[in-house]
Formats: C-alpha cells, structure tokens, sequence
C-alpha cells in the first residue's frame, strides 16, 4: 500500500524528472553564482550589537506550543507564566542569538490587553505559524520584558528553551537588530 | 582566480541546482520559484560553513522551504491587500487533475503533513532526511510522515467516485507550504 500510494502521488508531482530545469551552464545561471559569490560575507567573530541591556530586564517565561511546531495556518500560542523572572542578562552577541531555537519577526495586529497577536512576516528558526499570539504576565498588559507592543509595529522576537530572551535579543525591528538577525539565522 | 570558499560553493551547488529548483517549482508559480531560488542560493553561500558536507540536500531544502514559506506569507499579504482594494475575490485557475480523488484528498490534509507526504514522494526523502529538512527530530518525523500517510489513505478509501461525473471541489493549483 506504501509503494502503491508513493507512486500515485508520483504521478501528481508537478516537476516530475524528465521535466527539464535551468542548467548551471546557462549564462543566466552563471550571472546569478557570479552575483552571489561576489557578495561579501561578514565573519563570525565576536561581534557585539548593543550593549547588555542594563536595569531591569524581564526574561518571561514562555512555556507550550514551542514545541508543536504546527502547520503554517495554526496560530503559535506563547503563554508567560504568571509570575515574572528577573534574570541576569548574558552579553548580546550574535553567536548567543544564534542559539535561539526559535526566531521571527512578526507585525502586532493587535494588542489587546494583555495579549498581543503578531503577523509572522519572517521565520528566521524554528517554526512555520502565520500568526504568534503572545499572552503577556497577569497585569503586564502590552509590555513584556521592557518591550512596549504597539499595534502596526514590527518585532524580532527569540524563544530560547521555552523562554524568551528580551535582553537585546529580542525588540523592536530596529535596522540593527534585524541585522543581527540576519547574520545569526542565515536571513 | 577563484577562492577555496567560491570552490566548495560551485561544487555544492552544482549537486543542488537541479533538486532545488523542482522543489521549488513544485510548490510556488515560476515567478517566485525564480526569486526563491536566487534567495535559496544566497543563503546558502552565506551560511556555507554550516552545510553539512556529508548528504547536503536536505539541509539545503530545509532553507528553501523557509524561503518559500516566507515568501508565500509575503504573497498572503499582498493578494490580502489586493482583495481589499478590488473588494472581489482573487480565484486562482483550476487546472484538470491526473488523479483528482487523491489530489482532493491531499488537500484536504494539514499543511504539515501535506509537506511530510510531498516531501517523501515527490524529492523522495527518507524520515532521516525530512527531519532534516523540516527541524523535526528522526523520531518525530518517522511518527508524522506514518500518521500523514495512514490519515491519507483513510481519506482515499472513504472518498467514492463522484458517478455523476461532477467536478470535485475545494482544490486549488497553488498549495500551501
């Protein structure tokens, strides 16, 4: 029945082997590997992006669905414990932020109270949701880790071990922070 | 003269060139494919010290699917917002299908497990190497892909043959990723 179902489902794919694809010889192929092996690689070093953030930092808690990794059409449902966590910061640097399991970017569509609904506009790691919806601390309405959410802006957030990490590796979609971003999960 | 890094590179890509571009095709319209694939590749030159050297076409499928499903999310939203403005909704053509039953019953799946299943039967991959490419673990995998197959099947044995002949419903060419 295995063998039967894989070859019936053979018969639908659309690209199937005798269907021809762009060679790597073309000149097109060829313009667009020049292109993309003349663009300059930043290295791996030690690079710090933003200070570690100083004062008072939030680390909540984020417990379930992180590991479900649903289908694209199932929101992403991060709940904070109840109680908040203040926590040391680690130094930002982008070999930390790389560690992140999870990684997106995402629109606040709405913010209501104390949950707060992000349109994925990017998953860097990690998951496929088109929408997170995040469920801040009892009484922290709008504002986890220091991170105030305002409805139409956009937000790079990390999940690390069930937790999110608002020590500058998570924030407002600065031109900076996005950068970081991109250099730690590949764009 | 080339570098030792633009050398691994060429040779990498030439194992992926073919494979990536089917997995792309089968999944996006060739506009986009054409972009995801230069992005595919982009990513893949930046992140080159962390293809692994043995089997990298999982890994390198498991970038274009993120690719694609980045770029299908930034199509939702463009198409949202040309529905908006054109107050009239956008129907995708439809196309005559080889297998309806099985395509209707396919669609009729959760987007992950669809992805499980075309990823076993159409690039052809193994619980092993779609664990690579979806960041399930080997286990998790195997156990979905079974599950995906078996709620498919059970789809399939369930659906009777429409005998007026009647278009089935509910399909569309362009599936989500």
């Amino acid at each position: 029945m295995t063998d039967e179902l894989r070859e019936r489902l053979a018969r639908l794919d659309p690209m199937p082997p005798g269907v021809p694809t762009e060679p790597m010889t073309t000149e097109s192929s060829r313009q667009l590997l020049e292109e993309i092996m003349s663009t300059q690689v930043a290295e791996r070093t030690n690079r710090k992006w933003l200070p570690a953030a100083a004062a008072l930092v939030l680390v909540a808690g984020f417990a379930a669905a992180l590991a479900l990794n649903g289908g694209g059409s199932q929101p992403l449902v991060l709940t904070a414990p109840g109680e908040d966590i203040t926590g040391i910061c680690m130094q930002f640097s982008v070999e930390e932020l790389a560690k992140a399991p999870l990684a997106f970017e995402g629109v606040a569509e709405s913010v209501d109270g104390e949950t707060i609904e992000l349109d994925v506009t990017k998953w860097y790691k990690g998951g496929d949701a088109d929408t997170v919806v995040l469920q801040a601390p009892s009484g922290m309405e709008a504002l986890i880790g220091g991170i105030p959410f305002e409805e139409g802006e956009s937000y790079l957030i990390t999940a690390y071990d069930g937790q999110v990490n608002y020590c500058g590796f998570s924030g407002p979609a600065t031109a900076e922070l996005r950068a970081a971003f991109d250099e730690a999960f590949g764009g | 003269m080339q570098s030792d890094r633009q050398a691994r590179f060429e040779a990498l890509a030439a194992e992926v060139f073919e494979p990536l571009q089917r997995y792309l095709l089968r999944r996006m319209n060739p506009d986009d494919a054409a972009d995801a694939f230069s992005e595919t590749l982009m990513v893949i030159w930046r992140r080159l010290e962390d293809v692994p050297s043995h089997n990298p076409l999982p890994w390198c499928y498991g970038v274009a699917r993120k690719v694609a499903s980045n770029h299908r999310r930034g199509r939702k939203r463009h198409l949202q917002l040309v529905e908006r403005l054109q107050r009239e909704p956008v129907t995708p053509p439809q196309e005559e299908s080889a297998d309806p039953e099985l395509e209707d019953a396919l669609a009729t799946l959760p987007d992950s497990d669809r992805e499980l299943i075309r990823l076993w039967a159409w690039e052809g991959l193994e619980p092993r190497d779609i664990a690579t490419v979806t960041g399930l673990t080997v286990n998790a995998a195997t156990l979905r892909l079974s599950r995906a197959r078996k709620k498919l099947a059970e789809k399939l044995t369930r659906q009777d043959p429409d005998p007026s002949g009647q278009e089935w419903v509910g399909r569309t060419k362009e599936q989500p990723i």
